[in-house]
C-alpha cells in the first residue's frame, strides 16, 4: 500500500509539474480552465495547510506547557493569544473597527515592532564588542561596512561628499555581484529541484526519505 | 556592564531625538526617483495595485513609505487597488489606505477599493493575472467587485497601469517572476531597509521600475512630494542610531588595538 500510494503521489506531482510548464506555450481554453482550476485548489490546499499548521503549533506548545515547568508560561501566553485572537475574529468579525483589529493594531503590532526594533540593540552592541579588524579580510569587510553604514544617512553627506557615490560602489559592483551569483545559483537550484519532482527522482516532500 | 550602557546610550539618543521631532533631508536616489517618475507618468485615473507584503513588526518601516506613494497617487487622481499577500499586512494596509484616501477626500469604490488578504501568494499572483475575480471576488468588506464603480472595469493585470510591493521579505521577488515575466506588468518595491541589497539586481535588469528603500527611501519619497512627515522623522532617529554604532565601532577597534598591543596573544581570542 505505501509504495502504491508514493507511485500515485509521485505521478500526480509529476502531471501536475508536467502541464504546468506546457500550459504556458499553450494558448487554448481547456489549457487555461484546467490551469485557473490547478490555481485555485493551490489555493484551497495552502489554506487547510494553515489550520493544520495552526493545529500543530497549539499541540506542541500545550505539551510543552505540560512537560517542561521552566517553558510554561511562555507556551500558555501563546495558547491564550492564539484562542483570544480567534475568538475575537469568529465571534466579532475581523472589519474595520472591529475588537479583533484593535487588538491587532494596539496590541500585535506593537508587541511585533518593539521584538524588532531590538535588534538595533543587538547590533549597536555587537558594533562595539564584536566588529573588529583582526585580519586583512576582516579589516576590508569592516571598512566597507563602515562606509556603507555612514554613508546612508545625512552624516555620512555632511562628512565627505564621496561617502555616498563611495557607499553606492560597494553595494552595486562587489555586493551586486555576489548577489548575482547567488540568484543565477538559486534559479539553476529551482529549475533543477522542479526537473527532478516531475521526474520522479526528488521525493522529500512527501515528508518521509 | 558595557552592553547595558550602550542599550542606555541608544535608547537615550533615540527617544531624545523623537521627542525632538527633528527632521532630516537627504539627497534623493535614483532608485527612489524611479518609483516616483513611474507614478509620476500615469495619468489621472490610472489604476495602481498597493500590495501589503509585510508582516506587523515592520509596520514602523514600511507604513511611512506606503503612506507616501498612496500620497502620491491620491494627490495625482489615480486610483488604487490595495491588497494583501500577508494575512499582516491586510489590517495595516486596510487600515493605511482608508486614512490616506481620506485626507485626500477620495471615496470608497470610486477612487479606491481594499480587496483583502488571499493566501498561496504564488496562485493568487497569477490567478489575478487570468481574472482578478477568480481570487477574489468580493472586496474586503463583502461587496461585489462588480457592484463598484472602479472594479467594475478591473479585470486582470491589462487593466492595471503599475504594481507597488509594499514589503519586508522576498514577496516582490514573485511579483517580479509572476506578474511581470508572464504578464508583463511594471512593478516596483517598496522594501524596509535590510531587503534593499536583494532587490537591486533586478533594478538592474529592468524587471523593477524603482525601489523605495526603508525609511531613508520614506524621506526621499516626502521630500519629492514635498511633505515632510514619519519618513524624515524617522531618518533623523535612524542617523543618530547610525552615528552612535559607527562610534562604537570606533571605540571598540581602538580599544581591541590596544589591548593587542599590550598583549601579542590577544589578536586570537575573542574579547
Amino acid at each position: 500500500m505505501p509504495a502504491l500510494r508514493d507511485r500515485l503521489t509521485v505521478s500526480v506531482a509529476a502531471a501536475t509539474g508536467a502541464f504546468m510548464v506546457v500550459q504556458y506555450f499553450v494558448n487554448a481554453a481547456w489549457s487555461d480552465g484546467v490551469y485557473r482550476t490547478l490555481l485555485d485548489w493551490m489555493q484551497i490546499i495552502f489554506a487547510a495547510s494553515l489550520v493544520v499548521g495552526v493545529i500543530s503549533v497549539l499541540r506542541n506548545h500545550l505539551s510543552r506547557a505540560i512537560s517542561k515547568p521552566q517553558e510554561r508560561w511562555y507556551s500558555l501566553i501563546l495558547i491564550v493569544s492564539a484562542l483570544a485572537m480567534s475568538l475575537l475574529g469568529f465571534a466579532f468579525g475581523a472589519g474595520r473597527g472591529s475588537s479583533f483589529l484593535w487588538a491587532f493594531d494596539h496590541l500585535q503590532a506593537p508587541m511585533q515592532s518593539t521584538v524588532f526594533s531590538l535588534l538595533a540593540f543587538y547590533i549597536a552592541s555587537a558594533a562595539f564588542r564584536g566588529f573588529r579588524a583582526r585580519s586583512g579580510e576582516s579589516a576590508i569587510l569592516l571598512a566597507a561596512a563602515f562606509i556603507v553604514l555612514v554613508a546612508r544617512v545625512p552624516l555620512g553627506e555632511s562628512l565627505s561628499g564621496h561617502a555616498s557615490s563611495a557607499a553606492d560602489w560597494i553595494v552595486n559592483v562587489p555586493a551586486l555581484a555576489a548577489k548575482r551569483a547567488m540568484l543565477i545559483g538559486i534559479g539553476l537550484g529551482m529549475v533543477a529541484t522542479a526537473l527532478k519532482v516531475i521526474a520522479g527522482v526528488e521525493r522529500t516532500y512527501m515528508g518521509r526519505r | 556592564m558595557a552592553r547595558r550602557i550602550i542599550f542606555a546610550l541608544l535608547a537615550a539618543i533615540l527617544i531624545a531625538v523623537m521627542l525632538s521631532h527633528a527632521r532630516s533631508s537627504v539627497p534623493v536616489t535614483a532608485q527612489t526617483q524611479g518609483v516616483y517618475d513611474a507614478i509620476a507618468a500615469l495619468d489621472s485615473g490610472a489604476v495602481v495595485m498597493m500590495s501589503f507584503d509585510h508582516e506587523a513588526a515592520t509596520i514602523p518601516e514600511v507604513g511611512p513609505l506606503a503612506s507616501a506613494i498612496a500620497d502620491h497617487c491620491f494627490r495625482r487622481g489615480i486610483r488604487v487597488i490595495g491588497l494583501a499577500l500577508f494575512a499582516e499586512g491586510n489590517a495595516a494596509g486596510h487600515e493605511l489606505l482608508a486614512r490616506r484616501a481620506a485626507a485626500f477626500h477620495r471615496v470608497y469604490g470610486t477612487d479606491w477599493v481594499y480587496l483583502g488578504y488571499r493566501p498561496q501568494y504564488t496562485a493568487a499572483i497569477l490567478g489575478m493575472g487570468e481574472s482578478i475575480r477568480d481570487v477574489f471576488p468580493a472586496d474586503d468588506d463583502g461587496r461585489s467587485l462588480d457592484s463598484l464603480p472602479l472594479t467594475r472595469r478591473v479585470h486582470n493585470y491589462h487593466d492595471v497601469n503599475l504594481i507597488v510591493s509594499i514589503a519586508d521579505g522576498s514577496m516582490p521577488t514573485y511579483w517580479v517572476e509572476y506578474a511581470g515575466a508572464r504578464y508583463h506588468t511594471r512593478i516596483v518595491a517598496a522594501l524596509s531597509a535590510v531587503m534593499v541589497t536583494s532587490y537591486i539586481p533586478y533594478l538592474g535588469s529592468g524587471q523593477l521600475a524603482g525601489i523605495v528603500n526603508g525609511l531613508r527611501g520614506a524621506a526621499e519619497y516626502e521630500q519629492l512630494l514635498n511633505a515632510p512627515g514619519a519618513g524624515a522623522r524617522g531618518m533623523a532617529a535612524q542617523s543618530a542610531a547610525h552615528a552612535l554604532i559607527a562610534l562604537l565601532v570606533i571605540v571598540g577597534n581602538v580599544e581591541a588595538w590596544r589591548l593587542r598591543r599590550r598583549s601579542p596573544k590577544w589578536n586570537r581570542k575573542p574579547s
